[in-house]
């Protein structure tokens, strides 16, 4: 509040004075260099996880408008330089069947009415060409991932039309297990990938789709590596070396993935970053059922609601001393861990934004700047920077786009 | 002598009347010939997509049975076929939503499986570039609005994925529009059922007012802004079945701009036929009723056994036989009624029993002969064979495209 309060006053001194003297200005109030903002506002910033899609389900939310609440809207994306974002396709994974289908159509559907609402800002793009060019025009490149097989219904036709919707990857799994593959959070049913499983993942090569292994069992990923014609990414994980959650890859996974060509895209969920938060949260369980219930009472059914509910009330938590502060410099560590694993070439960015609890100072998206000023102040260069803000996901995209024309010309 | 003189002359004469009969004849073939396989031919209604589902099936190939596939639409001369996204109107929701997205799923398959001889098309602009190309242009119908699982986002993503029109009902109500085979329930079209109809507007897809009762056809008219068609039905003037269409409703419907795509079935082009059936099994929705017994959820099989049915009771005289000719009667009756630029076709080919010399497509330039033998000009042919519904069409796109526009 006090920042802010300078940083109003700074402005209107600065408007007073040279360009050149904002900008220096400027520099001493956010904490980014000059050359971190060249950076970041000159290079493609990808993000591959978000769940804002469940607030437009919400006839209150307005995507064009600043909003006091969540993390993702266009005058913020537009703030923190986010050129690209995956709005992601989510129902819990307990809705199964037709009824899991016709829901996951709705958001598609909804998704696609955003774009429509606001084609000024954002357009629909289906591949990493698309990306390129939405970023020349100035526009925001929205794109579309299913987050979890269930949405499927077990049907390969379901699968395609998603596809021509629109949708770039599927996670194979959510929090429970598909009716072909293994989550990382719920018991082992299917041994990873069922035979069926393969078939989808084959059939996503086919189509040019990322599969996406974020959220499956160590098993389903082995299978899906072994499967996939293409590399495969994992939209919104971060490393178990130094969070040890199932949801997490470790250091071999994350080789594994690395050396079939893929990335790791890191989440800024405070869960999955941090261990000491972790411990807490498993240490004190009913906080979860307390937060659970406050959410509820908040929210009733709005998805979108409870997602943003859940982070504000954590943070109270937070703010009340139970659980411990996270700060988002260990999104960087995350990163610099993963980097030195699998080398730079495999790294990127899945927020998980409106869908998880943000750390202290990556409350929203126009925070971004901050993770390209603190890599180039670790002393990475300005295109190994590029590369983890989006070049190396639309890498990916590429060569999964590849993959997919052969196959076609190979049938 | 004299006599056998006279025989003679007169012999030559019939001889030469005959010949040159003939030879008319012959002139009228071929002509008519050369106009259907230069021309588009559009059928705005083919069940073809449920035996996509048949192991048995293969599009590609000429089939023992059914009505349609690729080497007979060549034969037929038919080179723009919709496909007709079809599920019992009784199953709703998000079941019903999930298997139309199956059957859209088979046609896009199926044209992309065959994509040197069929196109997926979206446009009149894109079924004309096929026809340049030798191409069979695929458009997808969905008949029935209870596969949206009433919910305006699936209709929206219908469209995306390629749906050009929608039949309002089946033989069932839908949750928001009376058919012609139930009993009224919304009196016509409720206010979301406006508000559907009002999007399909927006989204360039076509109103099909086949199947939903008088009352709904004339909401719709009225709430429409684009031309609406009748993608698969008859003139009750000339056989009274409610999934016909009145001499009143064909003049309403051109006086908007739009089409009559004239259907093939028996009972809903032959009187005779139809009174007699309605005897025999209580009219078509029982009919399917009692079939649907038989074939579970196989569609394909439905239709198998619904002509083996209708071909055994006309053979034990049970019922009429009914000639292609029928086909005409309505196609010229509608024309008389409202013009050349109203009427088309919507055979209900691989849906339905289709009369006498009219077994499959490889049939239908018979039509074309027929029509020319009547004295119809080249133009008006063209018309009626597909061109009225390219217009609608393009009229359909327009007004999304301004609708769209003023957003």
């Amino acid at each position: 509040m006090k920042l802010s309060g300078v940083s109003k006053a700074i402005l209107v001194v600065g408007m007073c004075l040279s360009a050149g003297m904002v900008l220096t200005r400027a520099i001493a109030v956010d904490g980014i260099s000059e050359r971190a903002r060249q950076l970041h506002f000159s290079s493609i910033v990808i993000d591959t996880h978000d769940d804002t899609t469940q607030r437009f389900l919400d006839p209150g939310f307005d995507l064009g408008a600043r909003n006091a609440l969540g993390s993702i809207d266009i005058p913020r994306m537009k703030k923190g330089g986010l050129g690209v974002i995956f709005f992601s396709i989510w129902i819990p994974s307990k809705i199964t069947g037709s009824e899991a289908v016709k829901r996951a159509l709705t958001q598609i559907e909804a998704v696609h009415e955003q774009v429509r609402k606001h084609s000024n800002d954002l357009v629909l793009v289906t591949t990493a060409e698309g990306i390129r060019e939405a970023h020349k025009q100035g526009k925001i490149a929205a794109l579309i991932g299913v987050e979890g097989g269930h949405m499927i219904a077990s049907d390969l036709g379901v699968l395609r039309r998603y596809a021509s919707l629109g949708a770039r990857y599927m996670t194979l799994t959510h929090s429970g297990n598909a009716e072909w593959a293994d989550s990382s959070t719920a018991k082992p049913e299917h041994n990873g990938l069922s035979e069926f499983g393969k078939d989808v993942v084959r059939e996503m090569n086919r189509l040019g789709m990322i599969v996406d292994v974020s959220h499956v069992s160590d098993k389903t990923f082995t299978d899906v590596l072994e499967v996939s014609n293409a590399p495969v990414f994992a939209s919104h994980s971060d490393c178990r070396a130094i969070c040890d959650a199932p949801r997490n890859m470790t250091d071999d996974m994350i080789r594994a993935l690395a050396t079939k060509g893929g990335v790791i895209q890191i989440n800024y969920h405070v869960g999955f970053l941090s261990q000491e938060f972790r411990n807490a949260e498993k240490a004190h369980p009913e906080w979860d059922k307390a937060i659970a219930l406050d959410v509820q009472k908040r929210c009733g059914d709005r998805q979108g609601c409870q997602l943003i509910e859940g982070d504000r009330v954590t943070r109270e938590y937070v703010l009340r001393g139970d659980l411990p502060r996270v700060e988002w410099t260990k999104i960087i560590e995350h990163i610099d861990h993963a980097v030195k694993i699998a080398g730079i070439d495999h790294v990127g960015l899945g927020s998980d934004f409106d869908g998880a609890n943000m750390p202290f100072g990556m409350e929203d998206a126009s925070k971004l700047p901050q993770i390209t000023d603190a890599l180039l102040e670790k002393g990475y260069s300005e295109g190994d920077v590029k590369k983890i803000l989006g070049e190396n996901t639309l890498r990916v995209m590429a060569e999964v786009e590849r993959v997919g024309r052969e196959l076609n010309a190979a049938k | 002598m004299r006599l056998v003189r006279v025989s003679l002359i007169a012999c030559l004469l019939v001889a030469g009347f005959l010949i040159c009969q003939v030879a008319m004849g012959d002139d009228i073939a071929v002509r008519a010939k050369k106009l259907h396989f230069s021309t588009i031919v559009l059928d705005t209604h083919d069940d073809t997509t449920q035996r996509f589902f048949s192991k048995d099936f293969d599009i590609g190939k000429r089939n023992p049975d059914g009505h349609i596939d690729i080497p007979r639409m060549r034969e037929g001369g038919m080179n723009a076929i919709f496909f007709s996204i079809w599920i019992d109107g009784r199953i709703m929701g998000p079941a019903a939503v999930q298997k139309a997205l199956d059957q859209i799923d088979a046609v896009h398959e199926n044209v992309n499986k065959y994509s040197k001889d069929m196109a997926f098309c979206r446009t009149a602009e894109e079924v004309r570039r096929a026809h340049a190309q030798g191409k069979i242009a695929a458009l997808i119908g969905v008949e029935g609005g209870h596969m949206i699982g009433n919910d305006i986002r699936v209709l929206r993503m219908f469209g995306d994925l390629g749906v050009r029109y929608m039949t309002l009902t089946h033989f069932y109500n839908d949750e928001w529009a009376d058919s012609s085979t139930a009993k009224p329930e919304h009196n016509g079209l409720t206010d979301f059922g406006k508000q559907i109809v009002r999007e399909m507007n927006r989204q360039g897809i076509m109103v099909d007012i086949s199947h939903v009762s008088d009352k709904t056809f004339y909401d719709a008219l009225e709430v429409s802004k684009a031309p609406l068609i009748a993608s698969h039905s008859s003139c009750r003037a000339l056989c009274n079945h409610v999934r016909d269409m009145s001499d009143d409703m064909i003049k309403a419907l051109a006086a908007k701009g739009g089409v009559i795509q004239i259907n093939y079935e028996k009972s809903f082009i032959d009187q005779a036929y139809k009174d007699a059936e309605d005897k025999l099994s209580g009219g078509v929705v029982e009919m399917m009723d009692k079939l649907k017994k038989e074939c579970g959820d196989n569609d394909d099989c439905m239709n198998k056994k619904m002509n083996e049915m209708a071909e055994k009771a006309t053979a034990e005289g049970k019922l009429p036989h009914v000639s292609w000719e029928r086909i005409i009667d309505h196609i010229d009756h509608a024309v008389k009624l409202v013009g050349a630029d109203h009427v088309g076709l919507g055979s209900d080919f691989d849906g339905a029993n289709m009369p006498e010399g009219m077994d499959d497509v490889t049939h239908l330039p018979q039509i074309t002969e027929a029509l020319m033998r009547k004295g119809y000009s080249d133009e008006d042919l063209r018309k009626i064979l597909g061109g009225n519904l390219l217009r609608v069409m393009e009229q359909n796109e327009a007004v999304s495209r301004e609708m769209r526009a003023a957003q």
